[in-house]
């Protein structure tokens, strides 16, 4: 599989969460089915880069602080890797770490609690973005 | 650069640790809480039936409903106050708007699920009703009585760690209500997730009650320490923040002295009390202390100063008979200045006298204050240190707005120097002035000048005579 397969404006895009929190994936996964999109979880950082690898998400909606490779890490691995380095990654973390998810290559970063229209908005925002700036071929819309 | 445009959104918090606040709808209050209840935290709102939780609670709710912001306040009875007695009395309260009601403020009771249930169904009630209503605020009535449904401890801690789980990975901030007493804080859950706890007490005092808020808790926040005042009224909570002494570093002294009105006093002490000086007078009954504190008073309304008579015993109908025999008319003093307190004795409540002296100064530009006499202000105290303090600080604040006072302070018969208690005002003061009586049948009267800081004075004891016009010192 090399391109994407989904488009940010289609039902279903695939979000990749990947969150330790019980409660935190529950809410996230409500809301972001609720404003149309597919969602997959991880629960660790190990995990999640294995997932990106094989089911190639639209996007990535990472914790920092998750067990085996924390969030900041994974995001460093994803835009290092050029196979998938053009997987969009929010950072969504209960830290204060907005420059160091910068730092890392974070393509935006939320501060949790979670607040469903920001979520959702930051989310879409970031997609429409990243297929606007990348070649139709690459997005998979051939 | 679609990752510094989004990095640098101005919409986005991410830089912000300082949470924002909630207000609680009520200044004084915010004001103990340093701005208010930190968004996005659990807090218990403590005290025994009838010390006003649900009014303060409610009160909160509607505020933030009509400040905005889109998403609605949920408000969820259990198992002490049916719905529809919380609702039906909230009616009756001021800040209460009808409008608001189903629209900004949801009431839900989840008594009878909780009955049939157990308290189990707390945590998913809770998670379906932020999925299906993304609810700002939520107010939990009462949590005490969820807890009180379970059989064990351990189930009630798992539940309370579950609720604090969903509560703080959303975006919601939560009042838990309760009848809590002061040893369930030690050992029940919901105190260790607490981020905020704030106890509403109230205590007999004869007839009457007296009322505290106090703050136990507010994690990551300073907050005004101590026990708070407050009376329930038609518009909610009104609370008296405990004062606590001044800063000092922006206060200029001046040199100014005030004339007393009284003739023949000023003489005696250097030319006139200082501007921005606190007097003690002490004396037995009929020495003379009141119209000599009356006289204070109406003296700065001639000088266009307004001038606050503060007092426990006389009603204003025989307040305004004693400026009248003083060759004043009482209703143009007023129109001139001349403020009057009157709190009768049996409704005194020392915070909230305080709280209005205090307010009377910062509000109407007073410059002097007469209280006569503190002696009723302690007896109507619970607690002579609180009471103390609390007047020490008034008299700072009073210092440093340069506002002059007079403390008149009853004394036994008979009296001729400070005992113990008298010590104690008389440390505070600038000038402490001993008024004395004989009951010989010349019935006659004197004045000494014990203390008066930074000025000279003579040690004899002088004639004082209760004329038409007042006082004349001689």
């Amino acid at each position: 599989m090399t391109g994407r397969s989904v488009s940010p404006n289609e039902l279903g895009a695939l979000v990749l969460v990947v969150e330790r929190d019980p409660n935190v994936r529950e809410l996230e996964s409500f809301f972001l089915n609720e404003a149309g999109f597919t969602v997959d979880f991880a629960e660790d950082g190990e995990t999640a880069l294995a997932m990106i690898r094989t089911r190639r998400p639209a996007i990535v909606v990472t914790e920092i602080m998750v067990p085996k490779l924390d969030g900041l890490a994974l995001c460093r691995r994803i835009k290092e890797d050029t196979a998938i380095s053009d997987t969009v990654v929010l950072v969504f973390s209960i830290l204060a770490a907005h420059g160091r998810a910068r730092e890392a290559g974070a393509d935006a970063f939320l501060m949790k609690p979670l607040a469903e229209r920001r979520l959702v908005h930051t989310v879409r925002e970031l997609l429409v973005r990243r297929e606007a700036t990348q070649p139709r071929s690459q997005s998979g819309q051939e | 650069m679609m990752n510094a445009r989004l990095h640098d959104d101005a919409r986005d918090p991410s830089d912000d640790v300082d949470f924002p606040r909630i207000s609680t709808g009520n200044p004084q209050a915010d004001a103990i809480l340093a701005g208010g209840f930190p968004s996005n935290s659990v807090n218990i709102v403590m005290g025994q039936p009838g010390t006003g939780k649900t009014i303060f609670a409610e009160q909160l709710l509607f505020h933030n409903a009509r400040l905005g912001g889109g998403r609605p306040l949920l408000y969820l009875t259990t198992l002490s106050e049916p719905m529809s007695k919380v609702v039906s009395y909230a009616q009756r309260l001021g800040f209460f708007d009808v409008d608001q009601i189903g629209t900004r403020v949801l009431y839900d009771d989840l008594g009878t699920e909780l009955s049939a249930s157990g308290p189990a169904v707390l945590v998913p009630r809770v998670l379906e009703s932020i999925k299906r209503l993304s609810p700002s605020i939520i107010v939990i009535d009462s949590f005490k009585a969820v807890h009180d449904l379970s059989d064990s401890n351990t189930g009630m801690r798992r539940i309370v760690s579950e609720l604090a789980g969903v509560l703080s990975a959303y975006d919601v901030t939560a009042f838990l209500l309760g009848e809590y007493t002061q040893e369930n804080i030690e050992s029940y859950p919901e105190f260790a997730v607490a981020d905020s706890i704030v106890q509403l007490e109230r205590n007999a005092l004869g007839a009457r009650d007296e009322r505290y808020f106090r703050v136990l808790k507010l994690r990551g926040s300073g907050y005004s320490e101590g026990q708070h005042a407050f009376r329930i009224t038609g518009n909610g909570l009104q609370i008296f923040p405990r004062l606590v002494t001044p800063d000092f570093t922006s206060y200029t002294p001046t040199l100014e002295r005030t004339q007393s009105g009284i003739e023949g006093l000023d003489a005696i002490i250097g030319g006139g009390l200082w501007r921005g000086s606190t007097t003690l007078m002490i004396g037995p009954t009929g020495s003379g202390k009141s119209t000599m504190g009356l006289q204070f008073a109406l003296q700065a309304v001639k000088e266009h100063e307004p001038a606050l008579f503060v007092n426990f015993q006389e009603n204003p109908a025989q307040v305004d008979r004693m400026v009248r025999s003083l060759g004043t008319d009482p209703a143009r003093a007023e129109r001139e200045g001349f403020y009057h307190l009157y709190t009768s004795p049996v409704e005194l409540q020392i915070d909230s006298v305080i709280g209005d002296i205090f307010n009377f100064i910062e509000t109407r530009g007073v410059r002097r204050v007469v209280i006569d006499a503190v002696g009723d202000l302690m007896t109507a105290a619970s607690d002579p240190q609180r009471l103390h303090d609390f007047l020490y600080s008034l008299v700072q604040h009073f210092v440093v707005r340069n506002v002059t006072t007079v403390l008149n302070l009853e004394a036994a018969a008979g009296f001729t120097s400070p005992n113990d208690r008298e010590q104690r005002w008389s440390y505070m003061s600038d000038n402490v002035l001993v008024l004395g009586r004989t009951d010989n049948a010349a019935a006659s009267r004197t004045l000494r000048v014990v203390k008066t800081r930074n000025s000279e004075h003579d040690a004899v004891a002088h004639a004082l005579e209760i004329r038409g016009d007042g006082v004349h010192i001689l």
